[in-house]
């Protein structure tokens, strides 16, 4: 006997909406029998109104004051039948009292975004001024799952395996000469992929995609008049969101299925999607920014708020989100099960870590209840975990961050390192050796792997490899600070002028520093990052932090694509070489190296002897492991001179049985990739200035 | 502006020719004219857009949803659609499940 169901049925009518008492779980908007059920979370609010509007109406269709008896212990929920949810926008009015000195900034006067919306619209198409005199700016839509995933789901490729590559998703297409139809947008990327594949990338990590407002702080250049954007969108609006504005069909509210089948797309030619995630702040600034979503529902539970009430700003922009408090930890727990479920993410890196293990007053906490939980949660057990591990409070977490043997670190000290030791920086040898091999003296004493170290060299924060090599010091007029924001701390070298040059010999030598650079990276133990055109020469004219710049200074000039195919085309084939040489990945600090050689050695311009004094300049390293599928011993050397004069380099002894190829030699400006290696006959080989050799072991030909 | 919706049944097939938007407020009648087809055991259905110039993410929706009900190796073709229209399908994914043909005689 079946009876009919009778527990959703609506019980009454208000304001002419049929209505019933709805479930506090899940948060946000559900689809239930004939209705939407809405649920909303505030501790010290005393009353809640459902605001509904039709379509991009400035004033509401309805206002639905949740009954009183609707609330279950501090979630107000509510099912409205007979809605058209194609059409419909949402919000809520929280009364409640207004006291900043306790942490209180109820204000029924505002529409608040349902922090769990899952479309927002409000900034459809990337740039459109909006309507500012409108009260109720991003604006909660309902969205329900009906994508075609086509059988997909998460890759799951080995960290050590990875080679990913760090974009932006408007600069990566967003130029003329990108020769994508829909230029700046996921569809864009979408158009890309045959090039992504083609680089041999595994992993692209998009910088935030979350719902963020590009008009944010916007203003006009005071010299150039030239418009300024909060362009990188490290400000949340709506972490459930896509950013509607990266959409070629934002304007149709389509952004989710563009950004799915970005993921989908990426997913059929073998690219992991990492998604960089700010959970450290939100766009709701200190006392004086917008009550946009959490300072209007609960500004005392999402936010750290000091004694009086006012915004600690460990973020360094304005407010701190309040990430170890149970509430907040489970609306980022839900966010990110939500990314990972919803749209097939493989991993999420998390920007400016180290404030999700400080407690609500802002100190470090040794066992942080998030980055436990996350490091645990069944859902993201595969999703990659990276932490950017420091912030702006002063906290630098590199070897230190709470890992849980999960998280691992995008290794601000292998930039550094780099960076000083390709220029010829004295004294740099033993810290080089320390982070070719994985960091183990940052990872090793506490049980991580190499692969916890994400290698970079740069990255959307500082030069780009490019202007690493061309300039000594920042040149960030254009985003209108006077040059006073950016970094300092470069180690930067311009090869021997200042910006753009005509003199050959620069030129030449900035491209073998590029070179080398990239050299250094694929070769290190460790994952590798790629900054989006690094591979291409790109430059933003010696900007090192073009976070508000929407022009061709941030956009990919696709031209370099032929102005520096060499550049490419050895990024490409040492991508590819990295992906052959297995001894290049091992992911154990412990690993005992093939039958002949041990796992990681070092050498100098002599085999087995490294001159560790400060002078020193040459670095050798041999990385060896058996391949088991083909029984070979696999074994890559390279040698590096970073030196401004010539050395010669004797090469370590293989056993007979096999012989060196040298592969890659950057101190030969013509092909500084060999096609087709063969037999190296010499017992070594004269490394130019600043320059590095490549050689992999190969079973000699009986 | 307003939808008209033809529904003219060939022999396999059946053909829904749209004149106008569809829009929020125009596709839930298209979905209506959908759901009232047999679209369980329907081989093909052919929606003719030539005479439309927009489809908002309602109207697609009402589209993918009755190639989800049709059975899986039939055939969902959209004829004459425009430029904008076929891009958004393309952006969206929503392509894979359509066939996307200038003219009826293309069938």
């Amino acid at each position: 006997m079946e009876f009919e169901r009778i527990d959703n049925i609506p019980t009454e009518t208000i304001e002419g909406y049929r209505v019933r008492p709805g479930k506090p779980l899940p948060f946000g908007v559900s689809s239930v029998p004939g209705g939407l059920n809405f649920s909303v979370y505030t501790s010290a609010g005393t009353s809640c109104t459902l605001v509904l509007f039709s379509r991009s109406e400035a004033s509401p269709l309805a206002e639905i004051k949740v009954p009183d008896h609707y609330r279950i212990g501090d979630v107000y929920s509510i099912v409205v039948y007979d809605l058209d949810y194609e059409d419909l926008e949402y919000g809520f009015r929280i009364d409640g009292p207004f006291e900043p000195e306790r942490g209180n900034r109820f204000d029924k006067s505002k529409v608040l975004m349902d922090p769990y919306a899952r479309v927002i619209s409000g900034r459809d198409e990337w740039g459109l001024d909006p309507d500012w005199s409108r009260a109720y700016q991003y604006r909660s839509r309902v969205a329900f799952d009906d994508f075609d995933w086509e059988g997909d789901s998460p890759l799951e490729i080995d960290d050590a395996d990875l080679v990913i590559y760090e974009l932006h998703v408007r600069s990566f297409t967003k130029n003329d000469n990108s020769g994508v139809k829909f230029k700046g947008t996921y569809a864009g990327i979408v158009e890309k992929v045959p090039y992504l594949k083609a680089l041999g990338i595994n992993a692209v990590e998009l910088m935030p995609v979350f719902e963020f407002d590009e008009f944010e702080n916007s203003r006009i250049h005071p010299d150039t008049g030239e418009k300024l954007y909060n362009y990188w969108g490290y400000s949340t609006v709506a972490f459930f969101a896509p950013k509607a504005g990266f959409a070629a069909s934002g304007k149709f509210g389509m952004q989710m299925d563009e950004f799915k089948q970005l993921v989908k797309e990426l997913h059929k030619e073998g690219i992991e999607v990492i998604l960089d995630v700010v959970f450290n702040h939100t766009a709701e600034g200190n006392e004086r920014g917008p009550s946009i979503s959490f300072k209007g529902l609960d500004n005392k539970i999402y936010y750290m708020l000091t004694p009086e009430g006012y915004y600690f700003n460990f973020s360094g922009t304005g407010n701190t989100l309040n990430c170890n408090n149970p509430v907040v930890r489970n609306l980022v727990l839900d966010c990110l099960r939500y990314w990972a479920s919803e749209y097939h993410i493989d991993g999420f890196r998390f920007d400016l870590a180290s404030i999700l293990g400080r407690d609500p007053w802002g100190a470090p906490l040794s066992n942080p209840p998030l980055l436990e939980s996350l490091a645990f949660d069944p859902i993201l057990s595969s999703c990659k975990l990276i932490a950017e591990a420091w912030d702006a409070g002063g906290l630098y977490q590199v070897g230190t961050f709470p890992a849980y043997g999960r998280w691992s670190e995008w290794n601000g000290k292998y930039r550094d390192t780099a960076r000083r030791y390709l220029k010829g920086d004295d004294g740099q040898l033993g810290e080089m050796a320390q982070r070719v091999q994985g960091s183990p003296d940052l990872y090793q004493w506490n049980g991580r792997s190499p692969a916890t170290s994400i290698n970079f060299i740069t990255c959307h924060d500082g030069f780009t490899l490019a202007d690493l090599v061309s300039f000594n010091g920042k040149h960030n007029e254009a985003n209108g600070e006077n040059n006073s924001d950016g970094g300092d701390d470069n180690h930067s070298w311009n090869c021997g002028a200042e910006g753009w040059t005509d003199d050959a010999e620069i030129n030449s030598l900035r491209m073998r520093q590029c070179m080398n650079a990239i050299g250094v990276l694929l070769t290190s133990r460790g994952t590798p990052m790629l900054l989006m055109g690094d591979e291409l020469g790109r430059s933003q004219h010696g900007n090192n932090n073009a976070y508000c710049i929407d022009s061709e200074v941030s956009w990919v000039d696709w031209s370099l694509l032929e102005s520096n195919r060499k550049l490419f085309e050895f990024t490409q084939s040492l991508i590819n070489f990295r992906h052959q040489h297995k001894c290049l990945r091992i992911n154990r600090f412990d690993h005992e190296g093939s039958n002949y050689l041990p796992s990681c050695s070092f050498h100098g311009t002599k085999p087995w002897e490294v001159n560790w004094s400060a002078g020193s300049k040459q670095l050798g390293w041999l990385m060896s492991c058996d391949d088991e599928a083909t029984g070979h011993m696999d074994a890559v050397f390279v040698a590096s001179n970073v030196a401004h004069y010539a050395c010669w380099f004797d090469l370590p002894r293989l056993p007979d049985e096999y012989q060196w190829q040298l592969c890659y030699n950057t101190g030969d400006r013509d092909s500084p990739s060999q096609a087709n290696p063969t037999q190296y006959h010499e017992n070594g080989i004269l490394v130019g200035e600043r320059s590095m050799t490549i050689f992999a072991a190969s079973p000699r030909e009986t | 502006m307003s939808l008209t919706i033809e529904v003219t049944q060939g022999d396999i097939h059946v053909t829904i020719t749209l004149s106008g938007d569809v829009d929020t407020k125009t596709a839930p009648d298209l979905l209506s004219k959908l759901t009232a087809l047999e679209l369980h055991a329907l081989e093909q259905l052919r929606l003719d857009l030539q005479a439309v110039e927009f489809v908002s993410s309602a109207g697609l929706r009402a589209i993918v949803f009755a190639k989800q009900k049709m059975p899986h190796e039939s055939a969902l073709y959209l004829i004459g659609a425009s430029e904008q229209i076929v891009d958004t399908i393309t952006k969206t994914g929503l392509a894979q499940a359509v066939r996307i043909v200038n003219s009826a005689d293309e069938i």
